[in-house]
């Protein structure tokens, strides 16, 4: 049973002087779905695009159905079988599910003409290897993210896949949709297919893979089967070191002082009757499900899409929040889950960035801005959030991931904001620098602000929130003080009667 | 399959255009009459095949206001030459260098911008200009109105002919024949060819298409080169029409053709627009030009209503997708049994 499809022996591959891969062995058999993880950096990436043969390593060699690479092209790497499902899916928005599932073999069999009823026979026959019914003529642009990545495998089934890599595919489904992936990967893996899961979701590596292989600085240092480990151990072994969260510093509240009050909230097809209070120097959290009215809140409290009824006060004073501009305007603040999108100007410099949202403070007597003053409080959050760049003037775009975070964070807390909402601010980053933000973000309030987080990581709210709100079907259905509730008990009522409905189709 | 059709944006063309018709006939019952019919089709003809030129560039996700340019000096070229070789015969052989002409001026576009992988529009506006240019300085800046023999009579070349007492004589030009035979190909490429279906997937999602071994460059140069070539065709109508063979023929034009275009339901983002709508939306905006005439409201005023067609139409995607956005997505999977 235990045929092995690919092997990887003794890769390694530098950059420049950096080692991205040092001297990497490991097989996949056949119909066997292998959870890759690793922290941003670890060589996750690298050993993917080597395997695909967009790099070419500098010495060691891959063996595929036992046949020797010593490096393979892209070209010989489909042809073996070997399809990677990168995160945008690599859809075609305007075009019919049925073409988009065909157009591989449609490009590779080199016709002039189309025949329809050829490319639907092609794409039902795709979409029956995955057992999933989509209708053939809807457009893709008009689905959504789950069934987008199962019309990719779908597509990789029909391109006569052999080993299908997967870049973390699960970041933007909702619970049910997840587990919809996971039966069509297990179908896959039934058929003799194999599978590559690369994720950050640590939780779902139990779930899914029959083995996890660890990346940490370009080494593999863990090979075993995925019932052999716990998600403290992935962790351990992701990072290198043990995180110790028996002694976190969480600010202290001042319940005497109530610093945000939602009355009634409601948006139609998105949250309803949301009622809460947020107290100085609190940091509460709000979870749910994707779907679950979380996201919506978030952006409703934003001004973003605003709330269709309801009453915000802040700091004793009624307020309307029907734009961006009026959140802005009586200072509450916003952290955007896609920080590279919404949260920064990427070409920008980094003082520029920082300086952003206050640039009308800066005016000296003539209107013009002061360079003086933009450079001493863009030295201030860079010192204060521990930024690390060799000059402000950089771009944004030089700094890491995790720096990136933290330049939204200063932009937004140079401002001082009396709310600082924060929307799964810790999507795509690793696990190291996940601690450092969470710090961050518990020190935040301790200096008097109140900070609302919105996530689905419930360790990440165990290790920031005073308090936890659980979302569902658009209401709040729980209300956790943090000493008072555990992660198992949050975690069963996070996937408790997940009706299949989704909260945008009802009435 | 009705219903699927009246949600399309064919539809809502179709019916502004019947709504507009009836309520101008109704103020000039003059409006209903086949002369009138006729005046538009011939009218539009060139403008429609024009918006054939841009139609692919546009599903590509590119903006070009060179075509213009290209369709003058085409022309403009061939009359010169032909002209000074004392050519008597018909129209056929200034369609064939005229559209030579074109097809290497397209192509140079092509090349310019797969080469040093500049965007379309920034090519274009660099060589409209240029192309008109060359043409004043190099071969001539005035007007030409020595018409060869076999070219005289052709803008009345009628299949049909209508006498009607306030107008005179009137019909149905031959030059239909050509917008429908260059129609239904450039529908069959669109549909039925690969490079059809790769324009569109390039539209779409560029990067992807290239991951997916679509000849990125390939295509590009191949759509330039049918712009250069229809360009060049229209201009020749046009002039034809017109009995004269002008170095600045359709300058500033290129806008309005892009605006029928859109309205046709070509998204210019790219990825999206068909033969049908694209020929509406010039019928739309030929029927706006006529109907304010008719009814004796004032020109300046048909650049305002098209300006307003316009903005429905660039809207109307937008707010399908803010509702579509409200009611849930609108197609769902299901898992098969098993």
């Amino acid at each position: 049973m235990d045929e092995i499809l690919l092997r990887v022996e003794n890769i390694t591959k530098r950059f420049g002087g950096v080692v991205a891969l040092d001297d990497v062995s490991f097989t996949v058999n056949k119909g066997e779905c292998v959870t890759l993880v690793g922290e941003n950096g670890s060589g996750k990436s690298t050993m993917i695009k080597i395997i695909s043969g967009i790099y070419s390593p500098d010495s060691g060699s891959l063996f595929i159905n036992n046949k020797q690479y010593t490096k393979i092209s892209p070209i010989e790497s489909l042809n073996e079988g070997i399809q990677v499902i990168y995160q945008d899916f690599s859809s075609f928005p305007n075009l019919s599910v049925a073409e988009n599932i065909a157009i591989n073999n449609l490009v590779i069999s080199n016709t002039r003409f189309v025949d329809w009823k050829h490319i639907k026979s092609l794409a039902q026959e795709g979409l029956n290897k995955v057992k999933v019914h989509i209708p053939l003529d809807a457009l893709v642009g008009d689905l959504s993210a789950a069934d987008r990545q199962i019309i990719a495998i779908a597509k990789a089934l029909l391109a006569d896949a052999k080993l299908i890599i997967m870049d973390e595919p699960t970041t933007t489904l909702t619970r049910k949709e997840v587990k919809q992936l996971f039966k069509v990967i297990n179908d896959v893996n039934a058929q003799g297919i194999s599978t590559i899961f690369v994720s950050h979701k640590l939780a779902e590596i139990r779930e899914i893979g029959q083995r996890t292989i660890i990346f940490r600085n370009g080494q593999k240092v863990v090979d075993l089967p995925s019932k052999d480990l716990d998600i403290k151990t992935i962790e351990y072994h992701m990072t290198g070191h043990s995180i110790d969260i028996s002694n976190l510093k969480y600010s202290e509240p001042k319940l005497e002082e109530i610093v945000l009050s939602v009355e009634g909230f409601t948006r139609a097809n998105a949250f309803t009757d949301v009622s809460f209070q947020l107290h100085r120097n609190e940091v509460l959290g709000v979870t749910g499900l994707l779907g679950s009215g979380r996201t919506e809140l978030a952006l409703a409290l934003f001004g973003q899409h605003p709330a269709d009824s309801g009453t915000i006060i802040l700091e004793k004073k009624k307020i309307k929040i029907k734009s961006i501009f009026d959140a802005t305007s009586n200072g509450i603040g916003f952290v955007p889950e896609d920080r590279l999108k919404e949260g920064l100007f990427l070409p920008q410099s980094i003082n520029n960035n920082i300086s952003a949202k206050i640039i009308d403070s800066l005016k000296n007597k003539f209107n013009f801005i002061d360079g003086k003053k933009k450079s001493e409080l863009s030295a201030e959050w860079i010192r204060r959030l521990k930024v690390k760049t060799p000059s402000d003037e950089l771009p944004a775009s030089s700094l890491s991931g995790g720096n990136q975070q933290r330049l939204v964070l200063a932009k937004w807390l140079a401002f001082n904001p009396k709310v600082l909402i924060l929307n799964s601010p810790t999507v795509g980053v690793d696990v190291g620098s996940k601690t450092e933000i969470h710090d961050l973000i518990r020190e935040l309030a301790s200096t008097g602000m109140g900070v609302i987080l919105m996530s689905d990581d419930i360790p990440e709210l165990m290790h920031t929130c005073n308090r936890i709100l659980m979302m569902r079907k658009g209401r709040i259905v729980g209300d956790y003080l943090r000493e008072k509730v555990d992660e198992e008990e949050l975690n069963r009522q996070l996937i408790a009667d997940t009706d299949p409905v989704r909260v945008g189709q009802e009435g | 399959m009705l219903k699927k059709f009246t949600q399309t944006n064919e539809f809502l063309i179709l019916i502004i255009i019947i709504v507009l018709s009836t309520v101008v006939g109704l103020i000039n019952p003059k409006f209903f009459s086949i002369s009138t019919l006729f005046d538009l089709i011939r009218a539009s003809n060139v403008y429609i095949i024009l918006a054939f030129a841009l139609l692919p560039v546009v599903i590509l996700g590119g903006i070009d206001i060179s075509f213009i340019a290209i369709a003058a000096m085409s022309a403009y070229a061939t009359h010169m030459f032909l002209i000074a070789r004392g050519y008597t015969g018909g129209i056929l052989l200034y369609f064939v260098i005229a559209c030579i002409i074109g097809g290497l001026a397209g192509l140079l576009n092509g090349l310019i911008i797969t080469k040093f992988r500049l965007p379309v529009f920034d090519v274009s506006l660099a060589t409209q200009t240029m192309w008109y240019g060359f043409t004043l300085f190099f071969i001539g800046a005035t007007s030409n109105f020595s018409i060869p023999k076999g070219l005289v009579g052709y803008y009345a070349n009628y299949l049909a002919k209508v006498t009607d007492p306030v107008t005179g004589d009137t019909g149905l030009h031959v030059s239909i024949i050509f917008v429908v035979v260059i129609g239904v190909l450039m529908h069959l490429m669109l549909k039925y060819t690969m490079l059809g279906r790769n324009i569109y997937a390039i539209g779409g999602n560029k990067d992807v298409a290239i991951r997916t071994g679509i000849n990125h460059n390939k295509v590009t140069i191949v759509v330039f080169v049918i712009m250069g070539i229809l360009s060049a065709f229209a201009g020749v109508l046009q002039s034809a029409f017109s009995r004269n063979f002008n170095p600045t023929l359709f300058i500033g034009q290129n806008l309005d053709v892009l605006a029928a275009v859109i309205i046709g339901g070509a998204a210019l983002k790219g990825g999206r627009g068909t033969v049908i709508g694209t020929v509406l939306g010039v019928l739309l905006t030929q029927i706006i030009n006529r109907s304010l005439v008719l009814t004796q409201i004032p020109a300046e005023w048909q650049k305002f209503f098209i300006g307003l067609v316009l903005i429905i139409f660039t809207a109307l995607p937008a707010l399908r997708q803010k509702r579509a956005a409200r009611l849930g997505l609108a197609v769902k999977s299901e898992v098969s049994g098993s």
